[in-house]
């Protein structure tokens, strides 16, 4: 992004705030404290991007991509990089699907209605309100009737439905399911960003997770972080943050990082860590900080993803339109012998990524694998996002390995429990019954775990959590968290929406107590 | 291109210069033979130097001496590992080695390790300084053990004598280090023009030993093997080896350019037009260049490169792409995807352990190498990683388990179809229009890309691309 004239702040300074991290979580409380006036430092680890890089093309695109190795284990080992962890001025969002689903109501109060999961410290009502907020201030697209929301509005109409969508709302006619059109935080119509770029509207490119060439993607450099630059806020690109420096009362006074081979030191009067939930509680193990409750790195969640594939008599050409145009939220309930439930979206994907899919997940080779790809242009997906349950063996620590800056690599044990699989397997049924609905022909299941969520949960006592609802660290109170770490359980909901509104309401908190 | 001025010979262990006096006769100077005694053997017995690299400062001297304007160097066994030594340095364009045109190794001793089994290396080391009788016997059984049909009476004598002529220290030498010095990677891949010849009934050293670990290091060769000859071509049949000579001369392997897989007209009409952007349209352009076939590795060694490029072949069948190349040298850069299995050691030491474990169990399984198996026992083989169900004990070279195996091949197709379908040729073959939803634009945010306007089914734009298989009609 254009970083022309921005304010420059010096490392001796005290400054109000320091992030790390320019993604869903650090973007929106950049902005709102810069916009309180307050003085504001920004540390990305990756470097500054402009869309003119963007090019069509999944290899070019390796550069957006977190690809400082992380070990991936457990019964269940999740896949990170492109599938979804980003780098960059704008971090993950500059990859991410936009799919903006808000959380469901039920979801925030899991362990009341069943027993399992826990209890968000907060409710549907307190995200509500920054759940506008960003759909407003990102120009969401969307059904302009939510079936599963009367009360919700979109502020802008939906992008048009792709192939694997209709193929989609046809199958859940059909089957009495309701559909609509995906909530997507890409403009449907020519949009000005506040204080930021003329965004163009959608061209149906398909390259969402390639970075968006347009502007017509809402991610965190096309919005927040210009808005946030114009009120005043630094941004410092290649700055990989590895200490935090604390006075004699234990409180930070500064953050250690490294930029172009040196170490450097930011001063600063609080530390908001929004570094996603893989490399916040890295670092904070790292440091061997803020974990009296022996939180840090438990209870690591992805979202079970499965995907149904199926191949098609019509020309379905999936990479043509925003990637995941349909939903339907009517299994977010759907009653079964499980916990919680899923939302369903339709999938286009590009070659590389269903090529990808189609070895390692379906693992194909030789003259099938090559047969099967000849039918790029007649396949359609659908697949889920779904409830995964807090769990003791889901863990984050380090690793003995070193990275080549001397930091032990994260290690990342991941498994589905019983409530897992239950929802899987009844959420793999309802995708085959409505692609045999649809007709397809070789369909195929494959199964993927998405998102990085947990370890570093919120909750109202510093003895099981790390962070209080607001985000701010138990131990340290200087110290908050604003990413997708503090989830205390996964929800369907994809975690982008959520983890914006949750990094506005903690700016809140933060300037409410009068900073 | 016709024959070298010169052909510097190097014998192998217990030769002399005398064992290339009848190929010398056989092609009677054309070109012209200059054998070598290598230190420790034949008239040079007084000279010492025994490792490799000396030997090949031995030999250098001798061909700086001639000053030939073109040589081929031809090494049999022990004396095939030095001339391997001397092509590198002169590739790498040493004053006064340049001028080599060809490499002819004759039951080469290979860049790595020599896979000679222990007992034997033993039996040789146990003799060589034994009392007179003991060394005269066993000398002629050496030689007799290593012919397929036992020479003439006047040729085995000889031969013996040649092998009592030795200094045992030299002998030692070669057994106990410079056979087993390890110089795959510094050799790497040599482009001279080479001949791999092997007999049919060479014990170690035969077609199967050239073909995993000779001809790996050699981009433009041709293997030839001789019926009913053992490990002493030369001795056994010079005429057939003259023979073979001038046709290697006549046709040397490895000069027509290098093949890529083609990008249909119409795609490449498409890459060109202004719906792709530069930085795409470069990109492309640089998937679609011809891989060099003396691709030397980096991440993996030569021999290991070979087998990935066997088993490439199976996973993603498309000919004149070189995918363990350029995957060699993505692994070579540290870029890696961002994750691996934990179970799994790091990325390139992962390929190299798997690759090795699969080769081990092709030779435990069918007692030849993975890259010389066809391609139904190869697929069987990977059949197995797929299942978790290959095993490979440590003592037969097995370096990783069977989930561990699993895991791997699980990335080697990810690495595979990843690198196929960056190539132009793919992007084609599936009639894949996204390249061309946008072209170059001035600014940070592009105005006016033409996108798709038509995204729902059955709704192709007029300038969208077909997949191969449906034919390129409208």
């Amino acid at each position: 992004m254009n970083l022309e004239g921005m304010r420059a702040y010096r490392e001796d300074e005290s400054v109000d705030a320091v992030v790390v991290g320019t993604g869903a979580g650090g973007a929106p409380l950049i902005a709102r404290l810069a916009a309180a006036g307050l003085k504001v430092v920004a540390l990305e680890a990756g470097p500054n991007f402009t869309p003119e890089r963007f090019a069509f093309d999944e290899t070019l695109a390796d550069e957006i991509y977190w690809t400082m190795e992380r070990l991936s284990g457990g019964s269940t080992p999740e896949a990170f990089g492109a599938n979804n962890s980003g780098t960059g001025v704008g971090g993950s969002t500059l990859h991410w699907g936009a799919f903006v689903p808000r959380a469901d109501a039920r979801d925030l109060r899991l362990h009341t209605e069943s027993g399992m999961g826990v209890d968000w410290p907060l409710a549907y009502e307190d995200l509500r309100p920054f759940y506008e907020r960003v759909e407003r201030f990102l120009g969401v697209s969307g059904a302009q009737a939510y079936p599963w929301d009367a009360a919700r509005r979109y502020p802008l109409p939906p992008v048009p439905r792709n192939g694997p969508a209709q193929i989609m709302a046809q199958a859940c006619e059909a089957r009495g399911i309701r559909w609509a059109d995906a909530p997507a935080a890409v403009v449907s119509q020519d949009f000005q960003s506040e204080d930021g770029p003329r965004r163009n509207a959608c061209i149906n490119c398909g390259f969402c997770h390639q970075g968006c060439r347009n502007g017509a993607k809402a991610s965190m450099d096309v919005t927040y972080l210009p808005f946030a630059v114009s009120r005043g806020a630094e941004i410092r690109a290649e700055a990989f943050v590895h200490g935090l420096e604390r006075g004699a009362d234990g409180r930070i006074t500064g953050v250690v990082y490294r930029q172009d081979g040196q170490d450097r030191r930011q001063r600063c009067g609080t530390v908001f860590l929004c570094a996603g939930a893989v490399e916040t509680p890295r670092l904070l193990l790292h440091l061997g900080l803020a974990n009296s409750s022996g939180q840090v790195g438990r209870n690591y969640m992805g979202h079970v993803a499965t995907q149904v594939w199926g191949t098609f008599p019509n020309a379905v050409r999936m990479n043509r339109g925003y990637p995941s145009s349909l939903i339907t939220e009517d299994f977010i309930r759907p009653g079964a012998d499980f916990a919680g439930g899923y939302l369903i979206q339709s999938l286009g994907v590009v070659p590389l990524t269903f090529g990808n899919a189609a070895a390692r997940g379906r693992g194909l080779w030789g003259k099938p694998l090559l047969d099967y790809l000849d039918r790029y242009n007649h396949i359609a997906g659908i697949g889920i996002n779904g409830e995964t349950l807090p769990c003791d063996a889901n863990v984050l620590t380090l690793s003995d390995e070193l990275d080549a800056r001397g930091m032990r690599k994260a290690h990342v044990s991941f498994g589905y429990s019983t409530n897992e699989n239950r929802l899987n397997a009844h959420a793999t049924a309802v995708m085959r019954g409505l692609w045999e609905e649809a007709g397809a022909e070789d369909i195929w299941v494959l199964e993927r775990v998405a998102h990085t969520i947990g370890t570093c949960r919120m909750g109202r006592d510093g003895s099981s959590a790390v962070v209080d609802p607001q985000g701010r660290s138990f131990d340290i109170d200087n110290l908050w968290i604003c990413d997708g770490s503090t989830f205390p359980s996964s929800l369907a909901a994809n975690p982008a929406l959520t983890i914006m509104a949750l990094s506005l309401r903690s700016a809140e908190a933060f300037l409410a107590e009068g900073h | 291109m016709s024959e070298p001025d010169v052909l510097f010979c190097l014998h192998f262990l217990g030769g002399s210069a005398r064992s290339w006096e009848r190929l010398a006769r056989a092609l009677d100077g054309v070109p012209f033979c200059v054998p070598v005694d290598l230190p420790g053997f034949g008239d040079a017995a007084g000279t010492t130097g025994y490792s490799v690299a000396a030997m090949a400062d031995h030999v250098a001297a001798r061909i700086r001496t001639r000053a030939p304007a073109r040589f081929g160097l031809v090494g049999h066994s022990m004396g095939a590992k030095v001339a391997l030594a001397l092509a590198r340095r002169s590739e790498d364009g040493e004053p006064g080695l340049t001028g080599l045109t060809d490499l002819i190794l004759i039951s080469g001793s290979p860049p790595s390790p020599e896979p000679i089994p222990d007992e034997r290396r033993a039996k040789m080391l146990a003799w060589i300084d034994a009392d007179p009788e003991t060394r005269r016997r066993e000398a002629r059984a050496f030689v007799t053990a290593n012919v397929g049909q036992p020479l003439d009476a006047a040729d085995e004598d000889r031969a013996v004598d040649d092998v009592l002529r030795a200094a045992p220290a030299a002998w030692t030498a070669w057994l106990k280090s410079g056979g087993r010095e390890d110089w795959g990677r510094w050799i790497g891949v040599l482009r001279t023009p080479a001949l791999i010849l092997a007999g049919s009934a060479d014990a170690d050293l035969g077609e199967d030993a050239q073909a995993a670990l000779m001809a790996p290091h050699l981009a433009h060769h041709r293997r030839v093997t001789v019926a009913g000859v053992g490990h002493l071509l030369p001795l056994e049949r010079p005429a057939i080896l003259a023979e073979r000579l001038r046709a290697h001369f006549g046709d040397r392997p490895g000069q027509a350019d290098p093949d890529a897989p083609a990008v249909p007209p119409a795609y490449a009409a498409l890459i060109d037009s202004e719906r792709v952007n530069s930085r795409l349209r470069e990109a492309l352009g640089a998937r679609a260049a011809p891989d060099d076939p003396a691709y030397r590795p980096t991440a993996l060694d030569p021999v290991e490169l070979a087998i990935l490029r066997a088993a490439m072949g199976r996973v993603v069948p498309v000919p004149n792409l070189d995918l363990a190349a350029r995957l060699d040298r993505r692994l070579a850069s540290g870029e890696g995807d961002g994750w691996r299995f934990s179970a799994l050691p790091p990325d390139a030491d992962a390929y190299r352990a798997a690759l090795r474990t699969l080769d081990a169990a092709a030779r435990a399984a069918h007692g030849r190498p993975f890259v010389i198996l066809g391609g139904n026992d190869q697929d069987t083989l990977l059949t197995l990683c797929e299942r978790a169900e290959l095993t490979v004990p440590d003592m037969l070279g097995g370096r990783l388990d069977a989930d561990r195996m699993r895991f791997w091949f699980e990335d080697l197709r990810a690495d595979a179809v990843r690198l196929w379908l960056g190539h132009p040729a793919a992007l084609a073959r599936i009639g894949f229009s996204g390249i061309g939803a946008g072209g170059d634009r001035d600014g940070e945010i592009a105005d006016g890309l033409p996108g798709f306007r038509a995204v729902g089914l059955d709704s192709p734009e007029a300038w969208e691309p077909r997949a191969a298989y449906e034919g390129t009609a409208r």
